[in-house]
């Protein structure tokens, strides 16, 4: 009981002594490390490629957070897998642990990089966007190009990805075959805003 | 990996700090919801207190940063109907998600009901989720903090707090005294 007694006597001196140490949080300055925003674009690690993305998904990478910035309206069409829709108003809201590796996108990515900046005035630094959004991932992913000139070994791990995601790759450029089966998969394959 | 081998002690030590309050056991849970039984209470609250002092003195001396702890985000109408189901769930089968792991470790069976149960819930929400999708976005408040809703100083909040807690908690050593 004496012990119990202790305990709550020393809870309450901590809790009653907090209001008077000031603030503990040290990751409250708001406001934007142009440095370090500079130095993330010159060394492209502001951004990953659709790809890359794409890798991470099918390899389930640990704290990987897809975020479509999209209004929730244009998130109802095409997504990319696994992604969450936080639109560019509520992104200041949301929270991000620092574990977390966030890649935003946008319909053709110019969004996906103002919210790239944003998110790094609020002290977000672990975020990265695709740079052409879904036009990239389609493009990249669903409905990519093997190299004519590539090796076996590589056009394979394009295609087996490509199908991972229920896509289909296209041969070369020749093909005329090829590419009008592609065509059938790339037909909404239009850009339109971001 | 690390990370890993952390967290399973952390859940060893969780599971065995219930185990010993005597939460495995449903009718000592549900004695709560009659004011019969007040353990609930008291290991919540003693839980919040430590936990809360020791992340705002933790942050003053540098040892972690408050800033960079992950806040679930406030959502308030689908919150509010998912604390009642939740609640009338605990109510009837006298565990909660943590504490059904602890009973089904200690072999009790209805733990093992409740789990079963648990993971069809997720389950069938899981399955439903394009159609409720809209109501669990409804209401979005953003990570909802005391300091943020009252607009206190966080030091300020957590003086409150503890007196709270620790009144409640000296009311209730004073009626378990006098029985």
């Amino acid at each position: 009981m004496r012990l119990v007694r202790g305990l709550g006597i020393g809870a309450l001196a901590m809790g009653l002594a907090a209001p008077f140490t000031g603030n503990p949080s040290r990751s409250q300055q708001r406001g934007l490390d142009l440095d370090s925003i500079a130095r993330a674009i010159d060394e492209g690690t502001d951004h990953v490629s659709a790809r890359q993305l794409a890798e991470w998904i099918r390899d389930r990478r640990p704290g990987l957070r897809v975020i479509d910035v999209r209004s929730p309206a244009e998130f109802h069409g095409d997504v990319i897998p696994t992604a969450e829709n936080v639109p560019i108003d509520q992104l200041a809201r949301s929270r991000f642990a620092p574990d977390q590796t966030v890649v935003l996108y946008s319909q053709e990515g110019a969004h996906a990089g103002q919210a790239w900046v944003m998110l790094r005035s609020l002290g977000v630094t672990q975020a990265v966007f695709v740079p052409g959004g879904l036009a990239d991932w389609r493009e990249e992913v669903l409905s990519p190009l093997l190299p004519v000139n590539g090796s076996p070994a590589e056009r394979a791990r394009i295609a087996a990805l490509s199908h991972y995601f229920g896509g289909s790759p296209r041969i070369g450029g020749e093909q005329e075959g090829e590419v009008a089966g592609a065509a059938q998969t790339g037909r909404n394959l239009r850009r339109r805003g971001c | 990996m690390n990370d890993l081998l952390i967290a399973g002690g952390i859940g060893v030590a969780f599971g065995w700090a219930l185990e010993c309050a005597g939460l495995g056991d449903p009718p000592k849970l549900a004695g709560q919801f009659y004011l019969r039984d007040f353990t609930v209470l008291k290991v919540m609250l003693s839980a919040m207190l430590t936990a809360m002092l020791g992340v705002f003195w933790g942050g003053r001396f540098g040892m972690l940063d408050p800033g960079a702890l992950y806040v679930p985000e406030t959502y308030l109408l689908p919150q509010l109907v998912g604390g009642l189901v939740f609640g009338l769930g605990f109510v009837l089968s006298g565990l909660c998600p943590g504490t059904s792991c602890v009973a089904l470790a200690s072999g009790r069976v209805e733990g093992a009901a409740t789990m079963l149960g648990l993971f069809a819930g997720v389950l069938l929400v899981g399955l439903a989720f394009p159609v409720i999708a809209p109501f669990y976005r409804a209401t979005p408040h953003g990570p909802l903090t005391l300091q943020r809703l009252t607009g206190l100083p966080y030091g300020v909040v957590v003086a409150l707090v503890t007196v709270i807690a620790v009144s409640m908690l000296a009311w209730i050593a004073k009626r378990e005294a006098a029985r």
